[in-house]
């Protein structure tokens, strides 16, 4: 539950509507009210819901803004990784942090003169430097030397997967004096169950990688929290995600979906990672010692996430289904998602960071389609080999 | 810290004693109300809620509507513990109080002694009105309420109802991809439970201090809807279990003790007032899952399971599956974060509560019923 502590924050809830007000739950017949403020809503079969269950996820960041400047500014360290689907987290929580006046330094793996800095976010940060954060290059386990000496209050490692890696940041840290360490885990680490959602808690793999940093923190950080992510989508993500479906989609393919297609999955807007980072910098006491699962509220089928994208795309879907093994292909090639439920829930961040959830991909999609189409990738030439190796074998047509 | 304050019979009555401890609680329609205590885990909801909760409890006059067939049975001894009083409005075709598997002589004979009962038939709406509003009552539990009409004479005869609690449902939230379920999410006017939802209206737009509580599947011993009683059978025949689709569909239960707890846990619950809440399991389940739980719980070997595709079969009216065959799960954290509510079963505890007093006792609701499965193991068995 979001706490109110400083008397600022009741001020700036008293200027506006009494539905921001987060512990007044006023009757759920005002449901309608509580998503006209949050999205433009159409008359679609989603749009009279909030997604959030307690405050608004408008005032939970605008709080997190003020008590920042309230509260004490924290130099933050982020060591980010030069690619894939977690590359993004580090972009916008960098962003976050400077916009609530912290300080920030980005500490991104290998040269900046690398061909991997010419794809988001990386192509993206001289954002980051205009608002004021630092952007340096190198090898995490110098990072003593590429910082120069410097010490910093906090410092997240968004880019280690075992302990190998991970563990020269750690000891850096600590013996520099950070105060608190972050570590973006993942939630790929839990044991399938038969009760989902994940839970923090759940029993995790013993031998993954993330598993031994996690404990390695454990034994050894006075301070430490660690947040298992999903997917995510948003502006400057380094991996594919939702352009996956949109590419089918805009080009009148079929979306070929593994298995009944009612798997369940976690997509989250990265700004929902970020604003759960940052609650963790700025209620050091709240994350303390904490696992987190860094996810949105509410989790999405495949099929579903296929007719969200074309709903985005206002455009018709035809989702098969098909089965791996029978087809002969492997669906990690074919299909972005694993072809499981991958469900969990942020339990954790909501008891004790008090965190909201702002994640409404009915929303957020649309947002995503604008982008996709004013980048120019629905008139890119792409190639569907394993799509037509699939569909050859459901003997499926397809529009030339 | 709570305690409980000893009544004697000639203070059971209409009136709210007022301790001086009581605090200026939000006022329900225009009578003070002082909490319940709860004998069971309260660790968080007094440290939570940060309002002043009075110590004292002050006994209610308590009128359940329904209440000798499932969830009021144990609701209602929950409640008479609590020293209230109770009555039972049912037309006596089941007998008023029955001894639950597992309950003492002497506890089931003081229940017995003190719970009281109002015999009628809710359809005759004069009836429930003339005789509610002769009785008079402080609040009043609507457990099997289906239909708004049949609301409106118990408001009517008690203008001065300080709290109306409904039994509602899950069923009544529209079919999403986004899930879980929420209490802030679209509902289903069309739905089977629309009378549920009308109920819900009707409460919001009366004025009446209202508590609707929406389960999901309740299971428990006493079930008489067979949903964990399902699996035991095949499970005792040694018998496949004939699952629908892929068998990953994500299901919820809850184990009606909770619910009980939880229905007492919001009376008098200014935390409650005209809110709705999402009561079931703190996990949900796979159908595959389940079948597996209630082989844990029972003792039985791990299953085999078949996966059939429904729409290859037409069983007529009859059920082969008892879950709807879609994902169908809410989510309790407002229980929680509002109310501070806990579970104390997880599922396979659950269904070993339900297993030990009841289907392993060798008792039940529904025979046995093997026809459908044989159609779906007989075409599958042709086809393979």
């Amino acid at each position: 539950m979001a706490t109110l502590s400083s008397s600022s924050a009741s001020l700036l809830f008293s200027a506006s509507s009494s539905n921001l007000f987060p512990l007044s739950h006023s009757s759920t017949s005002s449901r309608l009210s509580f998503s006209s403020s949050l999205h433009s809503s159409s008359a679609s079969l989603f749009s009279a819901s909030s997604p959030t269950f307690l405050a608004y996820p408008s005032s939970s960041s605008r709080l997190s803004s003020i008590s920042a400047s309230a509260a004490e500014k924290k130099k933050v360290l982020i060591v980010n990784t030069n690619s894939g689907g977690h590359a993004v987290i580090g972009f916008y929580f960098a962003k976050e942090l400077l916009g609530s006046g912290h300080s920030v330094t980005i500490l991104t793996v290998g040269e900046e003169s690398s061909d991997k800095m010419k794809k988001p976010p990386f192509n993206r940060f001289s954002e980051i430097v205009s608002a004021g954060g630092s952007t340096v290059w190198g090898n995490p386990a110098d990072v003593g030397s590429i910082v120069g000496g410097e010490v910093f209050d906090v410092v997240l490692d968004n880019n280690g997967k075992d302990l190998e890696t991970v563990r020269p940041v750690i000891d850096w840290a600590k013996s520099s004096g950070a105060k608190q360490f972050l570590f973006i885990s993942s939630a790929g680490i839990y044991k399938t169950t038969d009760e989902p959602p994940h839970v923090e808690g759940d029993t995790v793999k013993a031998d993954a990688g993330h598993v031994a940093v996690e404990k390695y923190l454990e034994e050894s950080f006075s301070n430490w929290a660690s947040f298992r992510p999903q997917y995510m989508i948003g502006s400057g993500n380094n991996k594919d995600c939702e352009e996956w479906f949109f590419d089918r989609i805009v080009r009148d393919r079929p979306v070929p979906i593994p298995g009944s297609g009612l798997q369940l999955t976690n997509i989250t807007h990265v700004r929902d990672l970020s604003s759960m980072l940052t609650l963790a910098v700025e209620k050091p006491e709240a994350a303390r010692n904490s696992i987190f699962n860094c996810v949105s509220n509410r989790a999405v089928t495949l099929d579903g996430m296929a007719k969200l994208c074309a709903k985005a795309a206002g455009r018709p879907v035809n989702i098969v289904h098909y089965d791996p093994k029978a087809v002969g292909v492997d669906a990690k090639k074919a299909f972005p998602f694993r072809n499981m439920h991958f469900y969990a829930e942020p339990r954790a961040a909501q008891t004790k960071l008090g965190w909201s959830s702002t994640t409404y991909l009915p929303e957020d999609l649309k947002e995503r389609f604008e982008e996709y189409v004013k980048i120019g990738r629905d008139k890119k030439t792409i190639q569907f080999e394993l799509d037509d190796k699939i569909l050859e074998a459901l003997k499926v047509p397809v529009p030339v | 810290m709570a305690r409980f304050v000893a009544v004697t019979p000639s203070q059971q009555n209409n009136q709210l004693s007022f301790s001086p401890l009581a605090s200026s609680l939000s006022d329900f329609s225009g009578a003070k109300l002082q909490c319940s205590q709860i004998q069971f885990k309260r660790k968080q909801w007094q440290a939570k809620s940060g309002s002043f909760y009075v110590s004292a409890s002050s006994n209610k006059k308590i009128l359940i509507m329904g209440g000798t067939r499932f969830i009021g049975v144990f609701l209602s001894r929950l409640l008479v513990k609590e020293g209230h009083q109770v009555t039972l409005f049912t037309r006596g075709k089941a007998p008023v109080t029955q001894q639950l598997p597992g309950e003492s002589d002497s506890d089931y004979a003081d229940f017995s002694s003190k719970i009281l009962h109002l015999k009628g038939d809710r359809q005759d709406f004069e009836f429930v009105k003339s005789s509610l509003s002769a009785q008079g009552f402080d609040v009043v539990y609507d457990i099997n309420g289906r239909e708004a009409v049949e609301v409106e004479p118990i408001l009517d005869a008690l203008p001065n109802l300080e709290q109306f609690i409904y039994c509602s449902s899950a069923g009544v939230y529209l079919k999403s991809d986004l899930l879980p379920h929420a209490e802030v999410d679209a509902v289903d006017p069309k739905s089977r439970h629309k009378g549920k939802l009308e109920t819900e209206s009707l409460l919001q737009s009366r004025g009446v201090n209202w508590t609707s509580i929406r389960p999901v599947y309740i299971y428990g011993p006493l079930n008489y809807n067979p949903v964990e009683e399902w699996f035991f059978h095949r499970l005792k025949a040694g018998r496949p279990i004939p699952i629908p689709s892929s068998g990953i569909q994500i299901t919820q239960l809850g184990h009606v003790k909770d619910l009980a707890r939880a229905f007492v846990h919001v009376l008098g619950n200014d935390k409650a007032s005209k809110e709705i809440f999402n009561i079931a399991g703190d996990k949900y389940v796979t159908f595959d899952g389940l079948a597996r739980a209630c082989a844990k719980a029972g003792g039985f070997p791990e299953p085999e399971l078949i996966h059939y595709n429904p729409k290859d079969y037409d069983f007529g009216k009859k059920k082969a599956f008892p879950f709807r065959d879609q994902h169908f799960f809410a989510s309790v954290e407002k229980s929680k974060s509002v109310l501070g509510f806990e579970n104390e079963f997880d599922l396979v505890e659950g269904l070993t509560d339900s297993y030990n007093l009841d289907f392993g006792r060798g008792t039940y609701r529904k025979e046995a019923d093997f026809s459908t499965d044989d159609i779906i193991l007989g075409k599958t068995l042709v086809s393979v």
